[in-house]
């Protein structure tokens, strides 16, 4: 990316990985004690802490035990807005209470990704006084906070800034585990502790318990434990089986029976004939059959639920990157704070530099730079002025703006977007589908093979009829049929968000196998994401000195300077910056002058001639040249760009290997986009791309037959993302863990993708064996149920051995293995 | 044979029990983030600040 011909060029290694946790170290990484270069402060100081106590060995263990990645976090100013916002009296009101007059308060905390940042974040309690209690969910950065009322919540968060955790607050209503899924486990709970009742019975009565009134008040105590496994633990399949049923009635289509219409047919046939049986005294129990079966299922249910919920978490995230409240400017002047919904059309909002905008509006007074990357993924900041229509979710960099409101909340064109996104319901997988239709057919064939044995009984043994119809029924309830794609699937699922790659919707993993083109918006997702020191030439001292300077201007090409060189030691006079050139000042007394070539040249002596092959080959390659001269004489030129992902050519040429279209649509300008794909040798690649056209753009390419895979960091890609086949999000440092897409990767880099590719190819496979064998052991169990040589002992047998090898099999499933997702080797060799 | 008489009634009252207690661990929460507390064990020191850490409530609840 950079001319490698071109003098000294200091590259910052942000792949290599975190001594501590592994994950790569970013541009900015912390330094242990002993010099190693760690992703957090975090992990810095836990690694001193275990380098001092001799305990290196945790190490060893720490490795074993994954940490759920997240991307590394950069220290951060704590923004005032957000911070005045926890102290508001409404905000500590809505917190939940606690008995002895404290509250507690979920937060979402960026930058959080391995162990050692949960125990820094769970050391809240002892250094921050108020806060009586912290505990992190890590997979889900997710903070819960027990404080006093009287303590101020911004201090706690202050704190977390000084070790490049930001806090944001969560809406009140979003995250813990919903109730329908507690309620649904333990439903499972109670279904397990009675079957396992049940079996220890039925156990006896296989082992030859077979007459006497020990045998009958066995049966009695088996029925009565069934009874509340069946009224309350079967439930919900008989409710959607009812639904189903009445579905199927109206539209007269036995197709519309789904899977939960056989299961249920089971399970009642079952119990009735069973109760029949405990009832008269005469004839088979099947007590034990249906409770696993029941418990079965409803675990196979719950993990589903579980995986569903841990990744529409991302979408609350994303909502929360819009400030909820603003400083409005009342009629006398006078700034107040106030909740966005309260604001009104034609309000005045004043905005400091370095905050997010609340809503969109019109700038009434003031002229500054935005960066509208979250908005619309161009990288460069935009200089706005009065007039100027300005949008919430992006960020004002350089000075204040007072904005007339002109939408909030909904209104907004963030919202609008997200409002789509959220419209889009979780989508069920096709193989779901399949296996659900099936049912319909399943029932059929069940319904036509019963008839067949009663009348094959009726003519042979009209005595034995009853009890081979009821083997027919249990053997051939569809437990395996009904459990197997959903528990594949959520397994995979929970293996992959171990791998930081979170699963939206079963329809995702099966359609990641049939991506024909992929779709990469360049910002973030090719490219670091933000401006950075790519090369330079010339005086080092002069670099350092520039960086000096540079550390009092608010431009980001000077930020990424500071960045990479730090600040020195120098006392800084005389500054001035000069709007659209550059800044000059004097360090210690020398004059240093840093900005566009080109004003250097008039305001000090033309470059060297030595350094015009390597400023050309940096305007090629999109990034900024700038040029530094001390005491009049130019010292140094260096280029800042977002620099291209070290890892990112490998992916291309791999997908096109395979077959795969990869094409480039992006916001950022065109030049840089051109320049980026010539790089990378990708062929179709357009900038300057408005959110709304990526959208379009995509469902052109699905209007050619291709399944799209779209890959995005940003709000300004997620209508896209949700046109496509699979969207898939990239987290990435501040922008948060972003969109709601299908999948959604907290790693930063591209080797996720390929591991999502693979492992959803994976996963498939072992859905299929998994369908073929639940399918041959019902074809084997009804041939034997027809033939009479089915017993309740066999049943009992059959059963648990077809459910746990379904369950053995999905849970042995080589997909997102944590050795091809490099979970603590973030390195994609 | 008449030991079952007092064993089973037994045996169902400590499936009970684990039932009360699973479905109070599902409630308070226990279940809902299973990940961090295995990295928590890992990592938890004796408190070294100036509170003491029996002091602190639970916060699971919610």
């Amino acid at each position: 990316m950079t001319a490698t011909a071109s003098p000294p060029v200091r590259e910052v290694a942000t792949e290599a990985p975190c001594v501590h946790c592994g994950l790569p170290v970013g541009s900015r990484p912390a330094w242990s004690g002993a010099g190693e270069a760690c992703c957090c402060i975090g992990c810095a100081v836990v690694r001193d802490a275990l380098a001092e106590a001799g305990l290196d060995g945790t190490y060893d263990r720490l490795r074993a035990v994954a940490p759920s990645a997240r991307p590394a976090g950069r220290p951060q100013a704590p923004e005032a807005l957000a911070l005045a916002e926890l102290d508001r009296p409404g905000f500590v009101e809505a917190a939940r209470p606690l008995p002895g007059g404290l509250r507690e308060i979920d937060l979402y905390v960026d930058g959080v990704h391995c162990a050692a940042c949960v125990w820094l974040v769970e050391r809240l309690p002892y250094e921050v006084e108020g806060v009586r209690d912290a505990r992190l969910d890590l997979a889900r950065a997710r903070l819960t906070v027990a404080f006093d009322p009287a303590a101020r919540l911004s201090e706690a968060a202050e704190w977390l800034a000084r070790f490049g955790y930001a806090v944001r607050p969560s809406r009140p209503e979003a995250g813990t585990a919903s109730d329908a899924e507690r309620r649904l486990l333990v439903r499972a709970g109670v279904a397990w502790a009675l079957a396992g009742n049940v079996m220890l019975v039925a156990f006896a009565l296989y082992s030859g318990l077979e007459r006497g009134g020990l045998a009958t008040a066995a049966r009695w105590f088996s029925l009565a434990l069934a009874v509340p496994a069946v009224g309350y633990g079967a439930a919900p399949f008989f409710r959607r089986a009812w639904a189903s049923l009445q579905l199927a009635w109206r539209a007269r289509d036995l197709r519309r029976l789904h899977l939960d219409t056989p299961i249920s047919l089971g399970i009642a046939v079952g119990f009735g004939q069973s109760a029949w049986a405990t009832v008269t005294g005469r004839g088979d129990v099947w007590f034990d059959s249906i409770t696993v079966l029941i418990a079965a299922l409803l675990t196979a249910r719950w993990l589903q639920l579980r995986s569903r919920r841990l990744a529409t978490e991302a979408s609350d995230r994303l909502l929360a990157i819009v400030p909820r409240i603003a400083r409005r400017v009342s009629d006398a002047g006078r700034i107040e704070v106030v909740e966005v919904d309260a604001l009104r059309l034609g309000d005045l909002v004043e905005v400091p530099a370095g905050e997010v905008l609340p809503v969109d509006g019109v700038v009434e007074t003031g002229a500054s730079r935005i960066d509208r990357a979250a908005l619309t993924g161009e990288a460069r900041p935009e200089p706005v002025a009065e007039g100027g229509l300005v949008e919430a979710g992006t960020t004002n960099l350089s000075a204040p703006l007072r904005l007339c409101v002109r939408a909030v909340g909904e209104a907004t064109r963030v919202g609008r977007l997200l409002a789509w996104v959220e419209k889009g319901e979780v989508r069920r997988a096709p193989v779901v589908l399949w296996a659900d239709r099936v049912g319909g057919h399943f029932v059929l064939g069940v319904l036509v093979l019963a008839a067949l044995t009663a009348a094959l009984w009726a003519w042979l043994d009209p005595a034995q009829l009853p009890a081979h119809l009821t083997a027919l029924l249990v053997i051939t309830c569809p437990c395996a049929l009904g459990m197997a794609t959903p528990l594949a699937l959520a397994v995979a699922q929970g293996r992959a968000a171990r791998a930081g790659i979170f699963v939206k919707s079963d329809e995702a993993v099966q359609r990641l196998i049939e991506v024909g083109a992929v779709v990469l918006d360049k910002t973030g997702t090719l490219t670091e994401g933000r401006m950075e020191l790519a090369a330079w030439t010339g005086d080092e001292a002069a670099l350092d000195l520039a960086a000096t300077l540079d550390a009092l201007a608010t431009h980001p090409v000077a930020d990424a300077l500071v960045r990479a060189r730090g600040v020195g030691p120098g006392r800084v006079t005389d500054v001035e910056a000069v709007a659209g050139h550059g800044i000059r000042g004097r360090v210690e007394g020398v004059a240093v002058l840093v900005g566009r070539p080109g004003w250097v040249t008039v305001e000090a002596a033309p470059l060297p001639a030595e350094w015009r092959s390597a400023l050309a080959s940096w305007a090629d390659a999109g990034h900024t040249p700038v040029a530094v001269a001390v005491d009049g004489h130019p010292a140094a030129a260096f280029a800042v760009g977002d620099r291209i992902r070290a890892e990112a050519a490998d992916l291309v040429g791999r997908l096109r290997a395979e077959g795969v279209e990869v094409h480039l649509l992006s916001g950022d300008h065109p030049t840089t986009v051109a320049s980026v794909a010539r790089t990378l040798g990708i062929a179709r690649a357009r900038g300057g791309v408005s959110p709304e056209a990526k959208r379009e753009a995509v469902a052109a390419l699905q209007a050619e037959g291709r399944a799209v895979l779209m890959v995005g960091d940003g709000v300004n890609d997620a209508a896209a993302l949700r046109q496509a086949d699979v969207g898939a999000a990239v987290g990435g440092g501040t922008t948060a863990a972003l969109v709601a897409a299908d999948l959604f990767l907290t790693r930063r880099g591209l080797a996720p993708r390929r591991d999502a590719l693979d492992g959803a190819d994976a996963a498939m496979r072992t859905v299929r064996r998994l369908l073929a064998l639940s399918l041959g052991y019902n074809v084997v169990g009804a041939a034997a149920a027809v033939a009479g040589l089915v017993t309740p002992l066999v049943a009992a047998a059959a059963m648990p051995v077809s459910s746990l090898a379904v369950v053995g099999l999905a849970l042995l499933q080589p997909s997102f293995a944590s050795g091809s997702s490099g979970s603590t080797a973030p390195h994609d060799s | 044979m008449n030991v079952l008489y007092v064993l089973v009634p037994l045996a169902l009252g400590l499936a009970l029990v684990g039932v009360a207690a699973f479905r109070w661990a599902v409630r308070d929460g226990q279940f809902d983030d299973v990940d961090t507390p295995a990295l928590r064990v890992l990592l938890d020191d004796e408190p070294t600040g100036r509170r003491d850490a029996s002091a602190s409530p639970s916060t699971s609840r919610s």
